[in-house]
């Protein structure tokens, strides 16, 4: 034979690179896997009633239809929030989702006029060339009808104050959208030299005189709006009753809602609706969750017991035939 | 491992048969994924379908939705990728669990603060993850289809062990009844030690090999380390080059 190679190329001769690293290897035994099953299936079926129960004892009121006074025949645990829905509202339509700058609703004033963001159209300038603010289909479509909730009290209305603060994202307020800086102590002059999108009734710097931190783009209702929606039934904060009178919940009784309708939902087929929830630990009503996990809970168990009797079975025969 | 390749030559049937890649098993792997596909969309769409927060805020926008299906999709697939590994060695934990650490470090890290101010446009999810993933039914629904997607491959695969089982189920070893917990004893058999090296040639060409019968497991044992003189670490399948 023979010198060999050099001993330099040799691999270490250790358990890493040998592959002789100690190791775990699972196996799965009848002991393994139908205690395992069982176990699933019994701490699946106390999440799912839990998750069932709960879900049960949220309260959920949906008002559809332009009747205007609701009975609300028990009472409504708070604090409860209301919200509009819309249905056949493709707000994850993918050019009506990208349609919209980042850098414009963050408060650079440079992508104001010189540069918007070219899926901004056609809804980035207007029909004189003037660059719109904010940009975008999603802009545009903002959801523009007004609620007003009363209590028919002894036949009078009373007002039942919605709490428009902080329904929207902390961090959509706080560090995606910044308004631009005043020019001249004036927010109206910050937006000199650009339009209000085509389908709003008032322009940007409008949209709340009486808070400046609720004008322009940090305005909550605008916010909510442009948190677009993944599925085309959905609903959206509009605000919350947890003030005065009504901390505590809603006392049963008749109830006036007062829409201000200018928002056009019927050429595309949509329907709107109001809703009045109030939350939980697992937030708020979908019985889905506790059902899927009682279903696949008692499904655990079942094919538990099928392999048990399979295994006992095919053991059995086992040891018959080496016998 | 080497030497189950010596002692169990059938083991070799199934590749030479292309069991395990004929239009069967391309078939199975095919209904399974179309299954997988549809649970992890399906369970994330109708668990957050018409809901919202513990604080009333919204949590079936695009975005959230999106971070719920990829983590369900993520952690499903590191169980099922658990479930396939036959030897966890401190390796596979590393990597197993790192890839589940990495995805939800680069998670936060993109839908930081930060990264939003620096490119507001390149970086559109910023708090997604702090408020999707605080909530106790994103966890729920997450555990949810994992346990869908996993358990009927654990169920599939006890039953046609138990009723049908190949080769390579039964070359495995029986589990030590005596212990509490299935942990197989360190694997440290290395034949292809002696078998690479030179000076064996004598050994390997000699009927010597073939009459000893060889021990089902080799009990572990230190490996030498490196060594001036080449010699085979461990226990070489029952073997030494003195010829014992």
């Amino acid at each position: 034979m023979k010198a060999g190679p050099s001993r330099t190329n040799r691999p270490d001769n250790t358990a890493f690179t040998q592959q002789r690293l100690p190791a775990w290897q699972p196996i799965l035994s009848a002991g393994i896997v139908i205690p395992g099953f069982t176990l699933i299936g019994l701490a699946f079926i106390g999440v799912g009633v839990a998750l069932f129960v709960t879900s049960q004892k949220i309260t959920d009121l949906e008002v559809r239809g332009k009747r205007d006074t609701h009975a609300v025949l028990f009472f409504f645990q708070g604090p409860v929030f209301f919200y509009y829905g819309l249905t056949s509202y493709y707000q994850n339509f993918r050019t009506y989702g990208v349609s919209k700058d980042g850098y414009q609703l963050s408060g650079d004033t440079y992508y104001f006029n010189v540069r918007a963001w070219y899926s901004c159209a056609p809804y980035q300038y207007d029909s004189n060339n003037n660059p719109i603010v904010p940009c975008g289909s999603i802009a545009n479509s903002m959801f523009s009808d007004t609620f007003q909730l009363y209590q028919v009290v002894n036949g009078m209305k009373k007002q039942v104050p919605l709490d428009g603060k902080g329904i929207a994202w902390w961090t959509d307020y706080n560090i995606k959208y910044s308004n631009p800086a005043l020019v001249n102590g004036s927010f109206a002059n910050a937006f000199s030299g650009t339009v209000k999108p085509v389908n709003w009734s008032k322009p940007v710097y409008e949209l709340d005189p009486t808070d400046q931190a609720n004008n322009g783009f940090l305005n909550q209702n605008f916010l909510v709006w442009m948190r677009q929606a993944a599925l085309p039934k959905f609903q959206k904060l509009y605000g919350r009753i947890a003030e005065g009178d009504y901390a505590q919940g809603l006392p049963a009784g008749n109830y006036t809602l007062l829409i201000n309708y200018s928002y056009p939902v019927i050429s595309f087929g949509g329907t709107k609706k109001v809703v009045l929830s109030n939350v939980s630990w697992m937030g708020g009503k979908n019985q889905f969750l506790g059902i899927a996990y009682l279903v696949i809970g008692s499904l655990c168990i079942v094919m538990a017991m099928v392999m048990l009797i399979i295994y006992a079975k095919y053991k059995f025969t086992d040891d018959d035939e080496d016998m | 491992n080497d030497c189950y390749s010596q002692s169990y030559p059938q083991l070799y049937e199934p590749g030479q048969r292309s069991l395990y890649f004929s239009k069967g098993a391309f078939i199975k792997c095919a209904l399974h994924s179309c299954y997988s596909s549809l649970v992890l969309f399906f369970v994330p769409y109708a668990a957050v379908r018409d809901s919202v927060s513990t604080d009333g805020h919204d949590i079936a926008d695009h975005q959230s939705f999106a971070l719920l299906t990829q983590t369900c999709l993520t952690v499903t697939v590191c169980v099922q990728l658990g479930l396939d590994l036959s030897y966890w060695t401190a390796v596979n934990h590393l990597f197993v669990w790192g890839s589940l650490g990495m995805y939800f470090l680069v998670t936060f890290t993109m839908q930081s603060d930060g990264l939003h101010r620096l490119y507001a446009s390149s970086f559109p999810f910023v708090g997604t993850a702090h408020n999707s993933l605080d909530q106790v039914t994103v966890w729920l629904t997450v555990l949810l289809t994992a346990v869908l997607c996993v358990l009927p491959v654990v169920v599939h695969r006890f039953l046609f062990m138990q009723l049908n089982p190949t080769i390579n189920d039964k070359a495995q070893p029986p589990p030590p009844r005596r212990r509490a917990r299935i942990r197989r004893s360190s694997t440290r058999c290395s034949g292809y030690a002696f078998s690479y090296a030179y000076g064996y040639g004598d050994l390997v060409t000699s009927k010597r090999f073939l009459r000893r019968p060889v021990p089902l497991r080799s009990a572990g044992s230190t490996p030498a380390g490196r060594s001036a003189a080449f010699r085979p670490a461990g226990r070489s399948a029952g073997y030494s080059p003195s010829g014992q």
